[in-house]
């Protein structure tokens, strides 16, 4: 066993031990104080998914905790058992956190955070339209087994295992890669297979259902509620204090940062003060809203991020291999990896088409800027296209028009279906996979991480059964896994499966990309300058991969290349852009031949160097 | 129903104080400030207990006490942004919007743990006069929110449009980078944003409070989040936009919140903030680029 995972387990275990034992050294009175302040920690792990996952910030999450309280105990007092009840609490909370979520479908900006607040400032006031509170004197009666406050402490410390088994599932299946996915690159997430507006509501549906969970565990701890202080605005605020200072990703910095908030001035008691400062109650609270203003000021990661140094501290240094890719045989590689190219595609598309990528008049304007203009290429089936020019040309802005990342006007059929008329995130099941100029991957994933992340489209279970760790998400994952695997092996990564993809050299990160995309079973692959950041040696394998990739996979390559001597080599038709225009077309002897394109690509000077 | 819009219009007028700061601030650094409400009450929550206490046997009055407010949530602003949002420039939008929510959270604790719980009598600083307008009786201090709501916007678009240093203003706020090239400097422009910022929510919280009858922790950001929903109806880089939207927002606080209820108030604004962002995103005056 690796030394940090044995420190966790050593630091996981001596916690898990004290949160046990703790009743005992607790009156019931304390017991009951902690028990509430795990119920907030609940939902700021609910925020967190909001927060530390997808990047986005609500500020209800006390309304939210409030909709789960009032729902269990609407449930609860007509006589649904309490487990139900808890149900009904996170599905009613997942809904009405969708709703506040809509409109990040819409934008990428802090508005939504407004909605939220909006939303805060409605719900907060619905209580006392029920004449004072409609549950007043309704109890929700707590079975036999759980009436003494220690038991509880047990259902809430299970709730808290439950929700935090739940958010290590997040991270293993393809809803809590695709969060990360569109938190890290959301404008390019969508080339992996990603939807960005159906991700996002996703987070808002399970931060509310986790929150939801939090205020039933809430109700049923007090049987009835009479006050909505628990569910005001202040305290929504001092749920992102708890998740910040906490650190974002961190659940045991943020159960830390809920407890010492909301137990510990409890436990301190209501006359306890603290030496010339005043009552523990005010001063906790404004101690946790200053180390907020540290937190984002100096700590952005928090209790989490000290813990993670402390963590790293105490397992010493780890050995690391060296980051570079193995040197393998291409053809030998490819060869193995051919079950790569089994993916649930239907029949029409893959049937043999001689011209497999077809673009008519595409132009992308920016604005008054034109990027490209009239474009018309093809791309015949099984061959390597080279697409050349200088910078600026419009080369990316292709690849981005093809992979709906570019307003578009034009056609460009793949296989006869205009890609157009489709969302960007439907190519990769498509068969169309890519890689950026400037990498599109999550640099703080894995790189096994990443490649699962690229097979989104792949992975079919549903959400929750991904998980619930229900209806074959595991299965599901495991064949996943070993197609990453495979898609590893096949460029000599698999060495490096379990790094963290932004520590590698980056013409490392350059060839995890093609891995990817190679692992989503496309049938054509688009390589936007994937020679940059390697050594010449390198390049030169690379050119060797190119082939194996067509004559062993039966891939179609497009690739955006500087480096000419890799075009000359491999590729079988060559395209020229300059400006956004056309200017060339034929094979690569053919088309570097030709005195506009070198004058374009390679400068007047370099010109009449030759011509010298 | 007319006098319920004018008082309507008395309440959206301090909203729109707020909007404003909140715009002056979105528009120079970026930053969705949920601080400057706060920032206003705190400086009013010193002023009015200077009012009733004295300090070193000196007892302003209450319209000094006003003056007092507007001067200190100046300066606490400026405060703020040399303490706090300066180290933050070039950091992740997020990173502005949670950085002054501390600051809100901050200074609303800071208040509870140096007045208390209970409600701080907040007089008016204009007097006591009522005037009947249509049906309504409009207070002084909502009379004064009137005009000065007023003088503001005027004030402002006279600045922004007629002056050397509103003009830079308008450059950072279009591209803070070429605005460098150019020689403004930048970081006057941020200082001044909060500034003002600061002295409008210090007014804002010197007239509001006494409308509301007293001053607690979190009223004022309570009354921020209104300007916020109007801001971002109206557009969050449009000082117009915003002023027209958190009147709007105060207007229907006014006439839903007195004919029917508070609680139905709060819910069509909400859903107005939803349907705004969802059909809209920028706000029906903003420009696009405040969606990114």
């Amino acid at each position: 066993m690796r030394r940090p995972e044995a420190t966790r387990l050593v630091a996981g275990g001596a916690l898990l031990l004290l949160v046990l034992v703790a009743p005992a050294f607790l009156s019931l009175p304390q017991t009951s104080i902690v028990t509430t302040a795990l119920c907030i920690g609940i939902v700021a792990l609910g925020l967190d998914v909001l927060v530390g996952a997808t990047g986005q910030l609500s500020i209800a999450h006390a309304a939210f905790y409030g909709v789960g309280c009032f729902t269990a105990l609407g449930l609860g007092t007509h006589g649904v058992p309490w487990p139900l009840a808890f149900a009904g609490a996170a599905v009613m909370t997942a809904a009405v956190a969708v709703v506040v979520g809509l409109p990040s479908l819409r934008i990428r900006g802090l508005q939504v955070a407004i909605a939220s607040l909006a939303f805060q400032l409605f719900a907060q006031q619905v209580p006392n339209k029920w004449d004072g509170i409609k549950f007043v004197g309704e109890t929700f009666e707590r079975p036999g087994w759980l009436e003494d406050e220690t038991s509880f402490y047990y259902l809430a410390v299970g709730c808290v295992l439950l929700v935090l088994a739940v958010l290590a599932r997040l991270r293993r299946t393809w809803p809590g890669r695709s969060l990360v996915a569109v938190r890290d690159v959301e404008a390019r997430a969508a080339a992996f297979g990603v939807s960005t507006g159906r991700t996002k509501l996703l987070a808002y549906g399970i931060s509310g259902a986790i929150a939801g969970l939090g205020g039933a565990l809430f109700a049923l701890q007090q049987t009835s509620v009479s006050d909505t202080q628990p569910f005001i605005l202040r305290e929504s605020l001092i749920l992102v204090a708890i998740v910040v200072v906490g650190g974002a990703r961190s659940p045991v910095g943020i159960l830390a940062a809920a407890l010492l908030t909301k137990a510990l001035p409890g436990l301190l008691g209501t006359d306890f003060d603290v030496p010339g400062l005043g009552p523990a109650s005010q001063v906790v609270p404004a101690m946790l809203a200053g180390l907020l203003l540290l937190a984002v000021v100096m700590q952005p990661q928090g209790i989490g991020g000290v813990l993670r140094d402390l963590e790293r501290a105490a397992s010493g240094r780890r050995e690391r291999p060296v980051p570079r890719p193995q040197p393998t045989d291409a053809v030998v590689a490819a060869a193995r990896a051919r079950a790569l190219r089994d993916v649930p595609r239907p029949l029409v598309q893959r049937l043999p088409t001689p011209s497999l990528l077809v673009a008519r008049a595409v132009s992308v304007r920016y604005g008054g800027v034109i990027a490209l203009q009239d474009l018309d290429l093809e791309v015949r089936r099984s061959e390597i296209v080279g697409l050349i020019g200088a910078n600026g040309a419009g080369k990316s802005t292709f690849f981005n028009a093809v992979s709906g990342l570019a307003p578009t006007t034009g056609t460009i059929r793949y296989r006869g279906t205009d890609l157009l008329g489709l969302p960007a995130s439907g190519r990769s099941a498509r068969g169309v996979a890519r890689t950026f100029q400037d990498m599109g991957l999550v640099r703080g994933d894995t790189v096994r991480e990443n490649v699962l992340l690229a097979q989104t489209w792949l992975a079919s279970y549903p959400a929750v059964g991904g998980l619930l760790a229900l209806g074959g998400a595991l299965g599901t994952e495991r064949e996943l896994r070993r197609r990453a695997d495979q898609a590893l092996e096949l460029f000599g990564l698999q060495h490096l499966a379990d790094e963290r993809l932004g520590d590698l050299p980056y013409g490392t990160m350059r060839i995890a990309e093609i891995a990817s995309a190679v692992a989503s079973g496309p049938d054509l692959l688009l390589l936007d300058e994937a020679s940059a950041g390697l050594t010449p040696e390198e390049a030169h394998a690379l050119g060797d991969r190119f082939r194996a990739l067509r004559d062993e996979l039966g891939l179609t390559l497009m690739v955006i290349e500087h480096h000419v001597p890799l075009v000359a080599r491999t590729c079988d038709w060559c395209y020229c852009l300059e400006s956004g225009v056309l200017i060339a077309a034929g094979t690569p002897a053919e088309v570097t031949a030709q005195p506009r394109v070198v004058e374009s690509f390679l400068g007047r000077g370099s010109l009449e160097e030759v011509a010298t | 129903m007319l006098g319920e819009v004018v008082v309507g219009l008395a309440i959206g007028s301090a909203y729109s104080l707020l909007a404003v700061a909140v715009v002056l601030i979105y528009s120079s650094t970026r930053v969705l400030s949920l601080a400057i409400g706060e920032v206003g009450a705190f400086s009013l929550y010193g002023a009015l207990w200077a009012h009733t206490h004295g300090i070193a046997g000196w007892r302003p009055s209450v319209l000094v006490a006003g003056l007092l407010a507007v001067l200190g949530g100046g300066a606490l602003g400026l405060l703020v942004e040399r303490v706090v949002m300066r180290r933050l420039v070039g950091r992740p939008a997020l990173d502005g919007l949670v950085a002054t929510l501390a600051v809100a959270l901050f200074l609303a604790l800071l208040e509870l743990a140096m007045y208390g719980i209970d409600p701080f009598a907040a007089p008016s600083p204009v007097g006591h006069g009522n005037v009947d307008v249509l049906g309504s009786t409009l207070t002084a201090p909502q009379l004064a929110l009137l005009a000065l709501a007023g003088g503001v916007a005027l004030g402002l678009w006279l600045f922004l449009t007629r002056t050397r240093f509103g003009l830079a203003t308008r450059a950072t706020t279009s591209d803070p980078t070429v605005a460098r090239l150019l020689g403004v400097k930048v970081n006057r422009v941020y200082v001044f944003a909060w500034g003002v910022g600061g002295l409008l929510a210090g007014a804002a919280a010197a007239l509001l409070a006494p409308v509301q009858g007293s001053l607690t922790p979190f009223s004022l950001t309570t009354a921020l989040l209104s300007a916020l929903a109007g801001a971002v109806i109206g557009g969050l880089d449009s000082l117009g936009g915003a002023i027209l939207g958190s009147l709007a927002v105060g207007v229907v606080t006014g006439v839903v919140g007195s004919r029917v209820d508070p609680t139905t108030s709060a819910g069509v604004v909400f859903l107005a903030v939803l349907a705004t962002l969802l059909v809209r995103p920028q706000g029906f005056f903003g420009s696009a680029r405040a969606t990114a």
